[in-house]
């Protein structure tokens, strides 16, 4: 018996990625929750404000890259577990974690690639100068993990249904959004306020995106980076740690 | 040295909260073999399956496939297996081809056996020259062939059939029948799960009948069927059936039990020369005219029925009340 080494396990797992990449990025869910949404969000909540370019950017970047990389996940999983397709992976010699890395990674480039383009949009058309781009493409690239990751531990949830997903995970998006520094920032927080934004990822994704554009962020780079690498590693463990309870049950 | 078995089976155990799905079921499908897996709708059919597939992890029990144990050395037991649900669960938006492709990446296929073994398939299951076309625009026998052909892309030494012909016109069904026979004789395992006990008669080697998540008989089909003497039974036909017939039929005392089928009467019997005797003799004392007297032997659907009807409601209380 030929031995699963991990080159044949990434090669799997891409397998599953670009699969998802044909079959869930032009469904109607993931376009409204991945692009739509995301966009309307930015300009109800900067039209009129008259902020700079450099205070704009990180927050239309946060914004595409928080719905868009979480969205895929909680698409494509329930719609495979009403059509039975998810069994098929289930019963392939593969691993449940190798599924869900794919899985993650199709949330991943579609979270990446869109906020990509959206953020070269904002910089060219604000005319916005790259102070660090390490930071910037972290803070997209980083981002982007951890909230595909956030996606797939929502797409536990045991429906047939995407709307049974985003609801909930709406749920914890849209509160998120308001302790974060999107819209106040973290510094006219109270100190509780504070204490929440510095456990929040999005706050750290902000931190990332307005170094990358020259504002300074709150708790630094090193507590961005480390605080969104815990994160992801929550959210892959304890998601595929409800996706093994789920498979156990049924 | 004795040979591994197909697929092994022991004490597998599938509660759904206090509900007992499949209770302590054991048996063994030797290489090569088309073993059935029969049993009435809810009987845990589709359970056993979704336990000896990896897809439901069992409460108790073990399962080895190829003498791989499906929970210690899944992927190595899911390496040598290849499945066909029992819905055609393909991906609509994507065409014939590339389901095959991508199963065959799934299973780790190098590109040129799976392009190559996926060209054979699609000719072997004639959608060659559909191979480019969404498989949404399919119809369902179509889309079970694309299935079945998914389960094979891989070098699979037991396949795994879920009602493969469940919906299916009449020349699918025999168009996949005779494909599962094929791929047998070249050596492939198959199990099969149905409830048409015609298909299973006619194409499985072994019978597993599967009542209330428990075995209640495992053997050949034949040997299934010769062993239920009890239910011979004795089939009349009148030219014109007088008032009174059945009543009188109902009072042989051979007669155990008298059931209209069409036209004809059949006449349930422990005896069925004593029951002709009988019979005649009605028929001289009454002016009856008979077309048609046949004597039959228990059919697999006698057997089926037996087996399956045998155990009490109480058993349904016993197995919800166990765990506790």
């Amino acid at each position: 018996m030929t031995q699963v080494t991990f080159s044949d396990k990434i090669k799997r797992s891409w397998a599953i990625t670009v699969k998802d990449m044909k079959i869930y990025y032009l469904r109607p869910p993931a376009l409204m929750f991945g692009i739509l949404f995301p966009v309307a969000l930015f300009f109800t909540f900067t039209v009129g404000r008259n902020l700079s370019p450099d205070r704009l950017i990180p927050v239309l970047s946060a914004q595409t890259v928080f719905w868009s990389a979480s969205t895929i996940g909680p698409v494509a999983i329930p719609m495979e577990r009403r059509l039975r397709t998810f069994e098929r992976f289930l019963s392939a010699p593969i691993s449940l974690i190798s599924v869900l890395w794919g899985k993650m990674m199709a949330g991943f480039i579609f979270g990446a690639g869109i906020t990509t383009i959206a953020t070269v949009i904002g910089i060219l058309w604000g005319n916005q100068t790259v102070s660090d781009p390490v930071a910037l493409v972290l803070g997209i690239g980083l981002s982007s993990m951890v909230y595909s990751a956030m996606g797939i531990l929502f797409a536990s949830i045991p429906t047939g249904s995407p709307g049974e997903v985003i609801v909930p995970l709406n749920f914890v998006r849209i509160p998120l959004m308001f302790v974060s520094g999107m819209f106040i920032p973290v510094e006219s927080m109270p100190a509780a306020g504070q204490i929440v934004a510095a456990l929040s990822p999005l706050t750290h994704t902000i931190g990332l995106l307005n170094l990358g554009t020259g504002s300074p962020s709150v708790f630094g780079f090193a507590a961005n980076i480390g605080a969104l690498l815990v994160w992801l590693l929550v959210f892959l463990y304890v998601g595929q740690l409800f996706h093994k309870i789920i498979m156990r049950r049924e | 040295m004795t040979e591994i078995k197909a697929i092994e089976a022991k004490g597998l155990t599938k509660y759904y909260g206090d509900f007992l799905a499949v209770d302590h079921i054991s048996f063994e499908v030797e290489q090569g073999e088309i073993f059935g897996f029969l049993g009435p709708n809810g009987a845990g059919k589709s359970t056993t399956i979704r336990m000896l597939t990896g897809i439901s992890t069992p409460t108790e029990g073990t399962a080895k496939i190829m003498g791989f144990d499906i929970l210690k050395h899944s992927v190595e037991a899911k390496s040598v297996m290849g499945i066909v649900p029992d819905i055609s669960n393909i991906y609509t938006e994507l065409s014939a081809w590339e389901n095959l492709i991508f199963t065959g990446k799934l299973y780790g296929v190098s590109k040129d056996i799976r392009e190559k073994k996926a060209e054979e398939l699609l000719q072997l299951f004639d959608l060659y020259d559909r191979r480019d076309d969404k498989t949404v625009e399919f119809s369902r026998g179509m889309r079970r062939r694309v299935c079945i052909a998914m389960a094979l892309i891989s070098d699979s030494k037991v396949l795994y059939l879920d009602e493969p012909t469940s919906g299916l016109d009449v020349k699918s069904v025999r168009s996949i029948r005779k494909l599962i026979r094929e791929l047998n004789e070249d050596g492939l395992t198959v199990f099969l799960t149905t409830h048409n006990i015609e298909e299973a008669s006619q194409m499985c080697d072994r019978i597993a009948i599967i009542n209330r998540g428990r075995i209640a008989e495992i053997d050949t089909p034949e040997r299934i069927r010769t062993a239920m003497k009890s239910t011979q039974a004795v089939e009349i036909a009148f030219k014109e059936q007088k008032k009174g017939t059945r009543e009188l039929l109902e009072n042989l005392s051979s007669v155990t039990e008298v059931q209209k089928r069409g036209d004809k009467l059949r006449l349930i019997t422990n005896d069925s020369a004593q029951t002709l005797r009988q019979i005649l003799q009605v028929i001289d004392e009454n002016g009856l005219v008979p077309i048609s007297l046949n004597t039959l032997g228990a059919s697999m659907e006698d057997a089926f029925l037996w087996l399956t009807g045998a155990e009490m409601e109480s058993e349904i209380i016993h197995r919800r009340n166990r765990r506790k």
